[in-house]
C-alpha cells in the first residue's frame, strides 16, 4: 500500500477543464480516423469532474460545434440561449443603458451556461471515449529527464498537519505519458513551474488577471427570464478599477450575479468580494434580487492580458492549453471557446507526434503553428490591447476599444502592441479603506466572507500541511503590514488570510480551509511570496452549476 | 467468505436543500452526491476482511437511479470485485421494507457469507435496510458494529452502547452486520484501481424486476421544519450567573 505507483501512458492532460476535456475527446477522434490506439488520462484535483469548475458564463458554441459536428446546439447542456442582452452604465442609483451594444459585446447566438454542467456532460463522453480520468488527484510535481518533461507525480495523501504520515498515508503516483499537456486551469501550479523553468513568457507581456466572484439565486418560480444577459460598468468598481459586473438568467430561476475586478488595481483595500456585495445595494438589483436565497457561491482568477501574454506553448515533453496559457478574450468576456479549441489544436499536434513518436519541443511547436492558423488567432488579435487600454482608467480602455474595433486592434488607433507590466506592481502603498463603510452584512442579502464561502461548500482535510505556501510570514508582521497593511486578508475572496493578535503585535493565520482556489493570492500578492500549491486531491469546492 | 456491501449514493453532507414545486422531493438539479458515510465503512471493513482471509469476493450492491454509478465506480476503484445495481427511478419514495426485499430478492441466490451496511443513510436516515435485510434472509444480524473478527467459520463483533460501553458478541454466519463510522480508516482508491474499475462488472436489474408489491408506508410530502434559535443572555453576580447556568444544565438541557 506505501509503494510508490507508477502508470505508463501515452499522454497524460492535467485538470479536466474545458481545454483539456475537449482534447482528450479530440484525441481520441483522431486516432479512431486514423485507426491508430493510445491511452489518454485526465488528472483532477477536484472530487469529481465540474466540482472546480466555475465560470460566469457565456458560450459561443463554435468550438462545441467543431468538436461534435454531428450535434446541434439543443443537444448541449446549456442554460439557455441568449434572449435579451443589456449593457449598462450604472451609478450610485441609476442605470443608464448603452446607446447600442458595441459589435464586441454582442452575445447573440451564445448561450448562458453553467461550466460545471458543460464540464461534467464533457466528462462523461471522454469516459465514453475510454479516457481515464483520475478524479482527486492533484498534480503536485514535473519530473523531468534531463529538460524533457517525462510526467507528473501527484500529492501524497494522509499527511498530517506536521507532515508526518498518517495511517492511511498513500504516496503520490508518478505517471509518466509521451506528452503532458498542463490544462490546469488559470495560474495552474504546474504550469508556473514549467513557464519560470523554461522561460516561457520570455518576450511576451506579463499576464494581468482578473478575479470573478459570483452567486446564484434561487428566486420565486417564473420570475428569472431564462438567457437574459446584462453586463455594468460604473459603480460600484468606479473609473479606475478594471472591471464590472453581470447578471444572467439561468434555469430552475435562479439568477447568476457575479463581478470581474482587474487584478491590477492601486488601492490595497479592494475588496472583489466586498465589491459584489455594494453591486447588490444597487437599487435595480436590489429590487431584482428581493425575495430570493443565495445559494451558492464561488470565485476564480482569469487570464486578461490577451494573445501578447500567451507565453511560448510547448517544450520537450509538454504543452500549454486552456486558461493555463491565457486564451481568454477579454473583451467578448469569453474564454470557453478558446480553451476548448486550443485542447482540440493541441490534440491535432499530439495525433500527429504520436504516429511519429517524436515529442520534442521542435514536432510540439507544430501546436503553435495550428494556433497562429486558426480563428483562435484571429479573434485574439483583433482585441489583442483591450486589457492595456485600461491602464489609464475606464473612458481611455473604453475609447481604447472602440478605435481597436475600426483599427483591427491597434492600440490608441496606432499602436501594434501595448506593453503592460504584472498587475501586483501597480498596487500602491495607501489603503483607502472608506470604500467598504456602506457595507452592513446582514447574513441574508448582504453577505460576509464566511457566510458566502459556506455556500462555496468548500472543506479541506483540516489536519494537512496548509496548502498556501508564505515564504516569510515576517514579511506580513512588519513591511508589509507598514507599507500594503496585508491585503491579502482583502483580496483573497474566501477569507484565507486573516491577521490575528499575537501579544503585542499581530501574526498571519492562513485559514486553508476556507480556499476556493481561484489562486487570486498566487497573482496579487504585492512581494510574490505566497505560493498556491494543490492541497490533498479531492479537497476544495464542490460545485456544481457555477 | 463472500460478502456483500450496501452501498448508497446519498447528497453532500454540506448541501443545501430545496423541495420540489410539488412536495414530492428535492430538487436535484444543484445536488453534489457522494458515498454514504457509513458505508464507506462498511466497503473498507469488507475489503479488509477479504484482504485478511486470502479469498472470496466483495460485491458492492446499490439501489438507486443512474447517477448511483459513479459511487458503485468508486467502490469498484477501492478494491470491491463486482456490483449489482438496482435501478430506482424517482421520486424516491420505497420504504425500509420494499428497499430490503427488493436487495434481498436481487442477492438471494448468492448466497454470501456476510452482508455488511452501512448504519443508516444520511439522506433518509431510517437505520433499517440492513436489519430487515438479514431478517428475511435468515442471517444473525447486529447493529452498531464497531470492530470485526472472523473465528472459526464464525464472526465476533464489537458493538458500541451507550455510555461508552460495548459488547463483544460472537455469531454464526451468515450474518448482517450495521457498520458504524469510524471503526477503520477508509482507503484511497488508487489510479490502477479507477483503471480497472471500468472493467469490473456492474450487473443492472431494475426495482420492478425485485419488488413489485406495494410499500407498507405511504409518502405523504416533504417539509422544511422551522428551526427557532434562542440565545439567552445571563446576567448578574457571578453567583446569579453560575446559579442559573447549573440550572439550564440540570433541568434544561438535562445533563446528568
Amino acid at each position: 500500500m506505501s509503494e510508490r505507483e507508477v502508470l505508463e501512458l501515452d499522454v497524460l492532460f492535467v485538470g479536466a477543464g474545458p481545454a483539456s476535456l475537449a482534447g482528450a475527446i479530440h484525441l481520441k477522434q483522431l486516432l479512431r480516423e486514423s485507426g491508430q490506439d493510445a491511452s489518454v488520462a485526465i488528472l483532477e484535483k477536484a472530487s469529481e469532474v465540474g466540482a472546480h469548475s466555475l465560470s460566469g458564463a457565456i458560450v459561443d458554441p463554435r468550438a462545441l460545434n467543431e468538436l461534435f459536428p454531428d450535434k446541434s446546439v439543443t443537444d448541449f447542456p446549456f442554460e439557455a440561449e441568449v434572449a435579451e442582452e443589456h449593457l449598462y452604465y450604472l451609478t450610485a442609483a441609476k442605470k443608464i443603458p448603452f446607446p447600442f451594444v458595441p459589435p464586441a459585446m454582442n452575445h447573440h447566438n451564445c448561450f448562458v451556461t453553467s461550466l460545471g454542467k458543460l464540464t461534467r456532460w464533457l466528462g462523461g463522453i471522454c469516459e465514453n471515449e475510454e479516457v481515464d480520468i483520475f478524479c482527486g488527484f492533484a498534480g503536485t510535481e514535473l519530473l523531468y529527464e534531463g529538460d524533457r518533461v517525462i510526467g507528473v507525480r501527484t500529492g501524497d495523501r494522509g499527511i498530517d498537519k506536521n507532515g508526518q504520515k498518517k495511517p492511511q498515508f498513500e504516496p503520490g503516483a508518478d505517471i509518466h505519458a509521451k506528452v503532458i499537456i498542463l490544462g490546469e486551469g488559470t495560474r495552474g501550479s504546474l504550469t508556473k513551474k514549467l513557464i519560470n523553468r523554461h522561460d516561457l513568457m520570455q518576450g511576451r507581456n506579463p499576464q494581468v488577471w482578473a478575479v470573478g466572484v459570483k452567486e446564484l439565486w434561487r428566486m420565486s418560480p417564473g420570475s428569472v427570464p431564462q438567457g437574459y444577459v446584462a453586463h455594468t460598468m460604473g459603480f460600484p468598481l468606479g473609473h479606475n478599477i478594471f472591471g464590472g459586473a453581470f447578471l444572467y438568467g439561468m434555469q430552475n430561476d435562479i439568477w447568476d450575479l457575479g463581478m470581474v475586478v482587474g487584478l491590477d488595481y492601486k488601492n490595497p483595500a479592494v475588496d472583489a468580494h466586498h465589491e459584489l456585495q455594494r453591486l447588490k445595494n444597487h437599487p435595480w438589483l436590489h429590487s431584482l434580487l428581493e425575495g430570493g436565497e443565495m445559494i451558492a457561491y464561488g470565485a476564480k482568477s482569469l487570464p486578461e492580458g490577451g494573445w501578447f501574454s500567451i507565453p511560448k506553448l510547448a517544450v520537450d515533453g509538454a504543452m500549454l492549453i486552456g486558461d493555463s496559457a491565457g486564451f481568454m478574450n477579454g473583451q467578448r468576456l469569453k474564454g470557453i471557446h478558446l480553451s476548448m479549441k486550443s485542447g482540440m489544436l493541441a490534440a491535432e499536434t499530439i495525433a500527429e507526434a504520436l504516429s511519429t513518436d517524436n515529442f520534442s519541443a521542435a514536432q510540439l511547436a507544430d501546436f503553435e503553428l495550428r494556433v497562429e492558423k486558426s480563428w483562435v488567432k484571429d479573434e485574439l488579435w483583433k482585441v489583442r490591447n483591450f486589457h492595456q487600454g485600461f491602464d489609464n482608467g475606464l473612458l481611455a480602455g473604453l475609447f481604447n476599444s472602440g478605435i481597436g474595433l475600426l483599427t483591427g486592434g491597434r492600440g490608441w488607433g496606432f499602436k501594434n502592441r501595448i506593453s503592460s507590466e504584472s498587475g501586483h506592481l501597480k498596487m500602491e502603498k495607501k489603503a483607502e479603506r472608506d470604500r467598504y463603510n456602506d457595507l452592513h452584512f446582514d447574513g441574508t442579502y448582504i453577505l460576509d466572507k464566511v457566510t458566502d464561502v459556506y455556500y462555496s461548500a468548500t472543506a479541506h482535510e483540516e489536519d494537512q500541511v496548509p496548502h498556501l505556501h508564505v515564504r516569510d510570514q515576517d514579511v506580513c508582521t512588519t513591511t508589509c503590514a507598514e507599507e500594503y497593511g496585508n491585503p491579502c486578508t482583502n483580496f483573497c475572496p474566501a477569507g484565507v488570510y486573516e491577521m490575528v493578535p499575537d501579544g503585542e503585535s499581530q501574526k498571519l493565520q492562513i485559514n486553508f480551509s476556507n480556499c476556493v482556489h481561484c489562486k487570486t493570492c498566487d497573482i496579487m500578492d504585492p512581494y510574490q511570496i505566497i505560493d498556491w500549491v494543490p492541497p490533498e486531491g479531492g479537497d476544495g469546492p464542490v460545485w456544481v452549476n457555477l | 467468505m463472500n460478502i456483500c456491501v450496501l452501498v448508497k449514493q446519498v447528497p453532500g453532507s454540506d448541501a443545501h436543500f430545496a423541495i420540489t414545486a410539488d412536495g414530492a422531493w428535492i430538487q436535484e438539479a444543484e445536488l453534489p452526491f457522494e458515498m454514504n458515510e457509513s458505508d464507506n465503512y462498511a466497503l473498507e471493513e469488507a475489503l479488509q476482511i477479504r484482504e485478511q482471509n486470502g479469498d472470496g469476493e466483495v460485491v458492492v450492491v446499490s439501489l438507486g437511479p443512474d447517477r448511483s454509478q459513479k459511487t458503485i465506480r468508486e467502490a469498484l476503484a477501492k478494491g470491491a470485485d463486482r456490483a449489482l445495481h438496482i435501478k430506482e427511478e424517482p421520486p424516491y419514495h420505497s420504504d425500509p421494507y420494499a428497499i430490503a426485499s427488493a436487495i434481498a430478492n436481487a442477492i438471494k441466490a448468492e448466497n454470501f457469507d456476510l452482508v455488511l451496511s452501512g448504519l443508516q443513510s444520511d439522506d433518509l436516515g431510517f437505520g433499517q435496510t440492513g436489519v430487515i435485510l438479514g431478517e428475511l434472509l435468515g442471517m444473525t444480524t447486529a447493529t452498531l458494529v464497531v470492530g470485526t473478527e472472523i473465528q472459526d467459520g464464525k464472526i465476533r463483533v464489537k458493538r458500541e452502547l451507550e455510555a461508552g460501553w460495548f459488547q463483544w458478541q460472537t455469531m454464526e454466519l451468515p450474518a448482517s452486520l450495521a457498520i458504524q463510522s469510524g471503526l477503520n480508516t477508509p482507503r484511497y482508491p488508487s489510479l490502477k484501481g479507477i483503471m480497472t474499475a471500468k472493467k469490473k462488472e456492474i450487473k443492472t436489474v431494475s426495482l420492478a424486476e425485485v419488488f413489485a408489491d406495494d410499500n407498507l408506508q405511504e409518502f405523504n410530502g416533504l417539509s422544511v421544519q422551522h428551526v427557532e434559535k434562542q440565545t439567552e443572555m445571563i446576567e448578574g453576580s457571578v453567583d446569579q450567573v453560575v446559579n442559573r447556568l447549573v440550572d439550564v444544565f440540570k433541568n434544561e438541557i438535562r445533563i446528568n
